[in-house]
Order: structure tokens, then sequence, then C-alpha cells
């Protein structure tokens, strides 16, 4: 054993003195770090993120990141979201069978549970505020830093608020349970994959060239999302990749914290017919 | 002679391989499951700021500091298209690490569900014990 853990470590002391080794000779082409410029890349990408003088080439959005999230390499984005969309599957795959409805009739005392009235008075005025402020992060995604993950994350704090301070029994009650949440993640990703084929219809119906995922107007592709509703920048079809992944992101969370909050008892009731040991 | 700069950005860049390789023995050697998925945790996030770290580019002169690859204005002339991309950090690995978080957070919770299963199941999360367990 103690040999074994000596082997460890000392092949991870390799690793970390190569890796640096490798990096201080110049592993990423350039030497020193950091480098004076961008890479050759990373200025057309800035180049093209907001250009109206190349509307072939823009994403319409003043913010770059998003632009490449949801427009240069829309598609590895979707899978990010079907990984993410997997991951909650295999979470409740795990939860199978236990029902919300027997852990909200588990409440036999009559007493209130959560903290104190200081705790919840605090909390019934933040989680507004809360959700005010991610929708905000959300809804102007394409224009400033943040986007739909990040408002989505942001908003299920709220629901784990109310869950530590309030109990899970109280959150129940409101009807924040699963079905609901379950609802808001499919219509946030169905949302998703009709926004990313909203360009194919459009192209269907007019007999024009389109693309999956496309934005804005193309070489071969003339079909595009219109940049801007009466004067207001919304970029295309980054607005609506926003406000779908707000909504899946949210429920997936909410939905997740729920499940994780379940009382071990009922829980174990419900796993014990298994067989084990 | 070296710049302080680089030899700061150098320390930088050696602490985060050490962190690299701390969380790797925190995956590797302990045996409970919890600290292996704080473990990994750590390592994924130690990943994610080496990219970013990767994607920064230096200070020229004090009036050009590197600045966030958001554009201010919705109308840019072409000057402020170049004083943009004079200024503004690559926004690429950025990006690659707004996918490495989300699908981080998606295995830690399908893995902390999964060690939850295994505590409930077996009543343990030590690896050893789990695997000495039949059935």
């Amino acid at each position: 054993m103690r040999i074994k853990k000596i082997l460890v470590l000392g092949s991870l002391i390799i690793l970390v003195l190569t890796i640096s080794l490798a990096f201080n000779s110049g592993a990423l082409g350039y030497y020193p770090l950091p480098l004076p410029g961008v890479r050759l890349l990373a200025s057309w990408y800035l180049y093209t993120t907001l250009n109206p003088q190349y509307p072939v080439f823009t994403a319409m959005s003043p913010e770059a990141v998003t632009a490449i999230v949801w427009d240069y390499r829309g598609l590895d984005t979707l899978f990010e979201t079907a990984v993410f969309f997997l991951a909650i599957v295999g979470a409740l795959a795990l939860m199978r069978g236990i029902s919300l409805k027997v852990v909200l009739d588990s409440k036999n005392d009559n007493s209130d549970g959560g903290l104190s009235l200081i705790c919840k008075t605090a909390t019934k005025i933040l989680v507004p505020l809360i959700i005010a402020v991610s929708a905000s992060i959300a809804l102007h995604g394409h224009l400033t830093p943040g986007g739909g993950f990040q408002g989505g994350s942001a908003a299920a704090v709220a629901p784990l608020l109310i869950l530590v301070i309030f109990s899970v029994y109280f959150l129940l009650s409101k009807g924040v349970s699963e079905k609901p949440m379950l609802v808001l993640r499919t219509v946030g990703l169905l949302g998703i994959y009709f926004t990313a084929l909203a360009a194919v219809f459009i192209g269907l119906f007019t007999g024009l060239n389109a693309y999956v995922f496309q934005n804005q107007p193309k070489f071969n592709a003339p079909v595009g999302l219109p940049a801007q509703i009466s004067g207001a920048l919304i970029s295309g079809s980054l607005f609506f990749f926003n406000v779908f992944e707000y909504l899946a992101v949210a429920g997936g969370f909410t939905l997740v914290f729920i499940l994780l909050s379940v009382p071990e008892e009922i829980v174990k009731s419900f796993v014990s017919g298994e067989t084990h040991g | 002679m070296v710049e302080a700069n680089t030899f700061l950005f150098n320390v930088f860049l050696f602490s985060l391989f050490f962190n690299v390789g701390i969380s790797l023995y925190g995956v590797f050697v302990r045996p409970s499951l919890i600290k292996k998925i704080i473990a990994l945790t750590i390592f994924s996030d130690t990943a994610n700021v080496l990219a970013i770290a990767v994607g920064y580019r230096g200070w020229p002169s004090p009036e050009q500091p590197p600045i966030p690859p958001v554009l201010i204005g919705v109308e840019p002339s072409s000057e402020d298209l170049g004083r943009f991309i004079n200024q503004a950090v690559d926004p690429l690995p950025q990006a690659l690490v707004l996918t490495a978080i989300v699908i981080g957070l998606a295995v830690t919770l399908f893995l902390v569900f999964l060690t939850l299963q295994v505590y409930r199941l077996y009543g343990t999360t030590d690896v050893r014990k789990v695997a000495k367990l039949r059935g």
C-alpha cells in the first residue's frame, strides 16, 4: 500500500513538472505567455461579431462569447445541452418510483418547519429580486456578459433558498414540484430545437437555401433571422436561444434540487425493495 | 533577464499545474467517493482557469489594458472595431469554458446522485468497502 502511494505521488510530480516544462518551452506555439496579442482566429471572431459592413459574416451580437456559443459553433452547444438533459434524465431514473405526492402527504406534524421568521421574511424579499436579476442576465445575454445558462443557474438559486429556509414541504405545497418543472424544462428544450430549425423552415417555405442554426444571411443561403425588432437589437436567434436555455436550465436544476432534498426515510422506504449486501 | 510580468504569469501557471497534481492525487488515492467528487471538481475548475489563462493577452501599455470581449455600443465604427480587436481578450477559450462548466456541472450532478444511491444501498461511500460487497 505504501509503495503504491509513493508511486502515485511520484508519477503525479513528474506529470506536473513535465506539463510545466512543456508550457515554459512554448508548447502552445508561443513564448512567453501571456501573448502580446490574440491569435488570428480570435481576431477574426472579434472583427465579425458585430460588423454591419460584412453582413454575410457577422453574428450581430456585441458579446463575442454568446455569438460563439450560439452562432459560430451552435451545434456544439446543442450537444452540451443534450449532455445536461441526459444527466437530469439519469438523476430522475435513479430516483424513479419516488412520488413527490407521498412526500407532501408524509408531513404529519402541523408545524411550519424551516428557519426563523427573520430568515423567512428576508427570503420573501430576496426571491423576487433573484428571479428579476436572473431574467435580466438571460434576456441581455446577447448584449452583455451572461446568457441563458448563467441566468438559469442564478434563477435556480431561488427555489434552493426556499428549500433551505422554508422546507421542501412548503415548496411542494406551492406547486413547484416534479411535473411543472419537467414541463418547464421540456418547453425550454423544444424552444431550443425549434429556434435551431427556424431558418430551415423559412427556407423550406420560401424555396431558399438555409442551414440548421443559421442566424444571419450567408453567401449561399440568403435566409436570415432579423437582427433588430423595431430598433432593439436582438441578434437574430441568440435572444431566443438564451430565453429557452434559461427555462430549461432553471427547470432542470430546480427538479434536481427538489429530488435531492426528499427526506431520507421516504427514499429508504422506496429503495428498500432492492436486494443488496 | 526575465520580465516581472512573465515571471508572475509563470508562477500562476505552475500553481495551476500543482493544483492539477493535488486534485488527481485526491481522485486516485482517497477512498471516499465524496472526496473523489470534490477532487474532480477542483480538477475541472483548474483546467478551466488554465484555458482562460491561455486566452488572456498581455498588457502592452497602461493606456491599453485588456478588456472583456464585449463591444460597447451597437453601431460600431471601424475605429471602434480596431480598438476592440487591439484590446479584447480571446473569446474562444471563454466560450469553451462555458461549455465545460455546463458539462462539468451535469456530470457532477449525476455523480452526486450515484453516490447518494450507493450510500443508500450499501451504507458507505468507501470504495474499498463497496468493492468487497457482493451482489
